[in-house]
């Protein structure tokens, strides 16, 4: 009883944090007796400390309320008191840059800088560089200049680390300090000659040559301090990563050498920079690993644990290199700190075989729960890519995450679990009904919205199509009843797509939707109204439509033409064809095992690359009245690298024009060209419209020029084009050095590659979670069936590859991915033609000597689907 | 003197610390002379312009002294009033050879003369005409026409020639501001006991 009170008293801080009732006004007042005399050191600490934790906590203090406090404290200057002397300097770095006229205390400091009690001389070297800017720094130069160079260890590193703060502001002051860091770099303290390196290092290190002669040097003449090593290692390898240096070079050597040292942090940093050398050879990565071998078995914990943890790093990358330290790493299986038991467990999970899975997966549930949250994070991401190399092993797994999934932990966690799981479900559809289950466990009893949400719209697209949907239903009904309002409106949109599916059901949805009508939140009743009205009608294309796949337009787009929409109020009602399609379809639930901490939610909607453009040529006054822009493809290249000019195109197509958008560069440093625009020799029916040339394009500053094309009206069927272009200017030639330009010019040309215009420059890619619906809801009315060889293709994979890369279209219900060892596949695409049209396509390919495939193409208008098999055939 | 003997021992007050601001225009010698009545000088040693302030103490037969030794650059002058309210004297320096500078001199005394913090105050203020070794420098007589000092009539003011470096003159000075400063602290602290 007692133990469990003194834990709520713990939690509930009272008594603590003697701070944490603090109040800003108070503190300033008692801060007046700063002026007292005599001073009082105890209690000025007291107050100092007080405004130093204010400070901390982000409170905010105003300019004059800082500048009065900031006059008051430097009156404590005359107190001798060694802690309150040293609370002061605090004060001052802390207030450095919210109070007025902080460099009143510049000779105070200087003083004591040069003063005889050395306990006071680092700390005011250091709060004297926080006050000081660019104009006091002459005043107080000399001073910096024999600071470096003093014998006594604490203000020389005080000197050189403000030094190295300084060179940010001030570079050109502090570079005249590079002879006395020089001498520091030499000192015997290992402290002083680590942060003499830095302040060097930092100075030069935008000079590749300068940095190559500081190597040089110090791996020559060797150091003392093994800090100096390890830095000396890292700008080695940051250096030899730049210039793509050959293992070769003598710096791979020098990082080499370090696996010899006798400092252990040393061997360790110079195995850990070699193990991440992009392009290391096994022969290169041996002497490192077996560094980090030698260190699993050491008596120190620390060392254990870097070694392991390097060790998990490159496991997936080196799996070979690895393996070498198998014994070793089963040993630290069963080590008492659990954090490197943990590493170890999961690097060999990366590395071993399919038949130590279950042994390891045994030993790691026995600690699980007492590992921290971060490392558990680990485990579930070994587990993850473990899935994805032994398919087989998904039982396993599942039921491991599912008893991870019950424990407690943070969010981060749980999200990971929540993804595996889910990616486990899409790679493998027969564990999609034990996954499921799973995560409606979870969800019964889960505090993160966002999970709870991405569980609900998993339900929602999964649910429905398995044997027994309506096992489903009761779990999401009990959020409705239990839940937040983000949660609620979730669990009514995934009830909608039961009701949808399965006609058995749709009565009890109803009955469910029109009690969720009647909830207090505004979202949840506007959707179950919604679903309630388009379930009612029971037509296949309106669920289709509305409930099943959603909306496929741009965010941003949508928000600006309804935004333009209000501006000029018109008789016609809004429509939703002339809103920009979203460029990059929201992918389906993929996991990525990407390191968690890196994806934060929630995301910002940030443009995409295509409204940017929009908003570009929109700008433009002859691009005017061409409508919404529809589609920007990638650029080309129409140059050959390394050129005299650098030329590359994007296509943007418009509802019935084009615009070629020519991005150039002038690599010649003695030409001014003016006038530029790409001349386009089309060789079909496409008419060019306006050539709209780049003012000018001074070297090396790109710059663009458009070309405005009509698209064939009387020919819909025309859709792909080759272009022959010439690029067109007049050149002044200038002086090289100044870049003044001659007075007259004259005109040249430069003949490009031809351009293409292919099907996928007329079709946006959009993604139909649920293509059943879709193919439904367009219908067959323009259907169109044709049967293909293709000779040419070995693989279904590779078939697979080339249909959807030149129809330009969006793969739906993961189709692009083709199951090994099968020998038939059916690829489901989905777009939208330019001026709006719905276009599906099913293709049903067999592997027999060649590739055959059938290709069924839907649209809601016909020429849509004749242009497609006209250019598939 | 008895009395104020007997009352600065009921009030605690023996060996009182003064809070001394030493202001002036900068180069008139302000940090020479606190360094010449610091105990622990080291005669020779090189000035450098202040910049801000510093803290200097030392002792007379009955007070111990706290000086404020303010920096006379143009820049920091506006910054000499956050010291005002808590001084108990002040020692103003003029340097008597700058005949250019002695009006700027005369308007900085004005200015802290109608202060608020200062102007109510009967504080004691100790003028040292300095550098009256060089051979253009004003008597102390001249510059004490110069800055009109005779117009100041609520506060008890002294004035002495000075030669900072040799240390000439100061002991004139400490000496009248001890006693000044004694009685003007009396007040000061009986005022705040008062109250
Ligand atoms: N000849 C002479 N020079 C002085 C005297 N007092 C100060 N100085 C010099 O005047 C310069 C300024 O002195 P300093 O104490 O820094 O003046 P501050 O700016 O008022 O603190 C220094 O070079 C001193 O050596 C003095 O009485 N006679
Ligand atoms: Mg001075």
């Amino acid at each position: 009883m007692i133990k469990k009170f003194d834990k709520k008293d713990e939690e509930s801080g009272s008594g603590s944090n003697p701070f944490q009732h603090l109040e800003k006004s108070a503190v300033l007042q008692e801060a007046r007796i700063f002026n007292e005399t005599p001073i009082n050191p105890r209690r000025c600490l007291h107050i100092l400390t007080k405004i130093i934790y204010l400070l901390n906590q982000g409170e905010h203090f105003g300019t004059t309320e800082a500048t009065e406090a900031f006059f008051a404290m430097t009156r404590l200057f005359q107190s001798n008191d060694q802690t309150l002397r040293r609370m002061c300097y605090l004060t001052i770095k802390e207030m450095a840059n919210i109070s007025e006229d902080v460099i009143i205390v510049t000779s105070s400091l200087t003083k004591d800088m040069t003063g005889k009690d050395d306990v006071y001389r680092g700390p005011a070297i250091r709060a004297l560089c926080r006050i000081t800017d660019t104009t006091m720094l002459q005043a107080i130069e000399r001073y910096m200049k024999q600071a470096i160079v003093d014998k006594v260890p604490s203000v020389s590193s005080s000197a050189l680390v403000s030094s190295l703060h300084m060179v940010k502001m001030s570079y050109d002051v502090v570079k005249r300090w590079v002879n006395e860091a020089q001498e520091a770099a030499s000192s015997d303290n290992i402290m002083v000659q680590y942060h003499a390196l830095g302040l060097l290092y930092h100075l030069r290190k935008n000079d590749r040559l300068a940095v190559t002669k500081m190597l040089n040097k110090f791996t020559k003449s060797g150091l003392k301090s093994p800090f100096a090593y390890c830095m000396l290692i890292r700008i080695a390898s940051k250096l030899l990563d730049e210039t793509e240096g050959g293992h070769d070079s003598p710096l791979f050597d020098f990082i080499e050498s370090c696996l010899r040292n006798k400092n252990e942090m040393v061997v360790y940093e110079a195995a850990s920079a070699i193990v991440h050398m992009p392009n290391c050879t096994a022969r290169e990565l041996a002497p490192a690993v077996s560094v980090l071998q030698l260190f699993c078995s050491s008596p120190k914990a620390a060392l254990r644990y870097a070694a392991v943890r390097t060790l998990n790093k490159v496991a997936m990358k080196h799996p070979s290199a690895v393996t070498a330290c198998n014994l070793d790493l089963e040993n630290l299986i069963t080590d008492s700190n659990r954090s490197i038991a943990t590493l170890a467990i999961t690097t060999l999970l990366k590395t071993g075989s399919e038949s130590s899975v279950d042994r390891l997966m045994k030993q790691i549930s026995s600690f699980v729960s007492e590992i921290s949250d971060e490392f558990k994070v680990v485990v579930v991401q070994a587990i993850s890519a473990l899935c994805q190399k032994y398919p087989r092993k998904h039982s396993v797994m599942m039921n491991f995450l599912s008893n991870m999934l019950r424990d407690d932990g943070g969010f981060e966690y749980k999200r990971a679990i929540v993804d595996c799981i889910i990616s486990i479900i899409e790679e493998n559809p027969e564990s999609k009904e034990t996954g499921l289950a799973h995560l409606c466990e979870f969800i019964e009893d889960c505090e993160h919205t966002v999970l709870a949400t991405k569980i609900l719209h998993l339900l929602g697209k999964e649910g429905p199509r398995t044997p027994q949907p309506s096992k489903y239903i009761r779990f999401i009904f009990n959020r409705v009843v239990l839940e937040s309002e983000a949660v609620r409106a979730a669990a009514v949109s995934a009830l909608a797509k039961f009701g949808a599916q399965n006609d058995d059901l749709l009565p009890s949805v109803l009955v469910l939707m029109q009690r969720c009508m009647m909830d207090s939140d505004d979202e949840v009743r506007d959707r179950a109204t919604f679903y309630m009205n388009v379930l009612q009608q029971k037509q296949k294309a309106l669920n289709a439509a509305y409930i099943f796949n959603g909306l496929s337009v741009s965010i941003p787009g949508l928000e600006k033409s309804l935004h333009q929409y209000t501006l000029d109020p018109s008789e016609k009602p809004f429509d939703m064809k002339t809103v920009p399609l979203a460029t990059t379809p929201i992918t389906e639930q993929k996991t990525e095992i990407a390191p968690v901490a890196t994806s934060k939610l929630p995301e910002k909607l940030a443009p995409s690359r295509q409204d940017i453009y929009q908003e570009q040529l929109a700008a433009i006054p002859e691009f005017q009245g061409l409508g919404p822009l529809f589609k920007s493809a990638e650029p080309v290249q129409l140059t050959e690298a390394e050129t005299e000019y650098v030329v590359r195109c994007i296509k943007h197509t418009f509802s019935r024009h084009m615009v070629f958008q020519f991005d150039c560069t002038n690599t010649l440093n003695d030409q001014l060209l003016q006038k530029v625009l790409v001349q386009m020799e089309p060789s079909e029916s496409y008419e060019v419209l306006h050539y709209l040339p780049a003012a000018s394009l001074p070297y090396s500053q790109p710059g663009s020029c458009y070309t405005l094309v009509r698209l064939p009206d009387d020919d819909p069927t025309a859709v792909s084009c080759t272009f022959s272009c010439t690029m067109k200017y007049l050149v002044r030639d200038c002086d090289p050095n100044t870049g003044e330009p001659d007075d007259d010019g004259y005109d040249d040309e430069y003949v490009l590659e031809d351009l293409e215009v292919t099907v996928a420059d007329h079709i946006q890619k959009v993604l139909k979670p649920n293509f059943g619906a879709a193919w439904e809801e367009v219908g067959d009315e323009f259907e169109k069936e044709e049967t293909f060889a293709l000779a040419s293709v070995r693989t279904l994979d590779e078939a697979v590859k080339n249909i959807v890369s030149f129809l330009g279209m969006q793969p739906c219900e993961r189709s692009d991915k083709v199951p090994e060892n099968k020998n038939s596949h059916i690829l489901f695409l989905a777009g939208v033609f330019r001026g709006g049209h719905d276009t599906l396509v099913r293709a049903r390919l067999a592997l027999a000597d060649g590739v055959t495939m059938q290709v069924t193409v839907r649209s809601d208008e016909e020429t849509v689907v004749d242009v497609i098999l006209a250019s598939v055939g | 003197m008895g009395l104020l003997d007997k009352l600065s021992g009921w009030l605690g007050l023996r060996k009182k610390e003064v809070n001394v601001l030493c202001l002036g225009l900068d180069n008139s010698g302000k940090t020479t002379i606190i360094n010449q009545l610091k105990p622990a000088n080291t005669p020779g040693q090189e000035v450098v312009p202040t910049i801000g302030f510093n803290i200097e103490k030392f002792k007379s037969s009955s007070l111990s002294f706290t000086v404020f030794d303010m920096s006379g650059q143009s820049r920091y002058r506006n910054l000499w009033e956050h010291y005002y309210k808590e001084s108990h004297a002040i020692i103003f320096v003029i340097d008597s050879s700058d005949k250019l500078r002695m009006v700027v001199a005369k308007e900085e005394l004005d200015t802290l003369l109608s202060h608020e913090d200062i102007c109510s105050k009967k504080l004691p203020v100790l003028f040292f005409a300095n550098k009256m070794d060089l051979h253009d420098a004003m008597s102390s007589v001249k510059v004490s026409q110069m800055l009109c000092l005779e117009t100041i009539k609520d506060k008890p003011w002294h004035i002495c020639a000075s030669n900072a470096i040799e240390g000439e003159g100061l002991k004139e000075g400490v000496d009248w501001l001890q006693g000044n400063a004694r009685a003007f602290i009396m007040l000061y602290y009986c005022h705040c006991v008062v109250k």
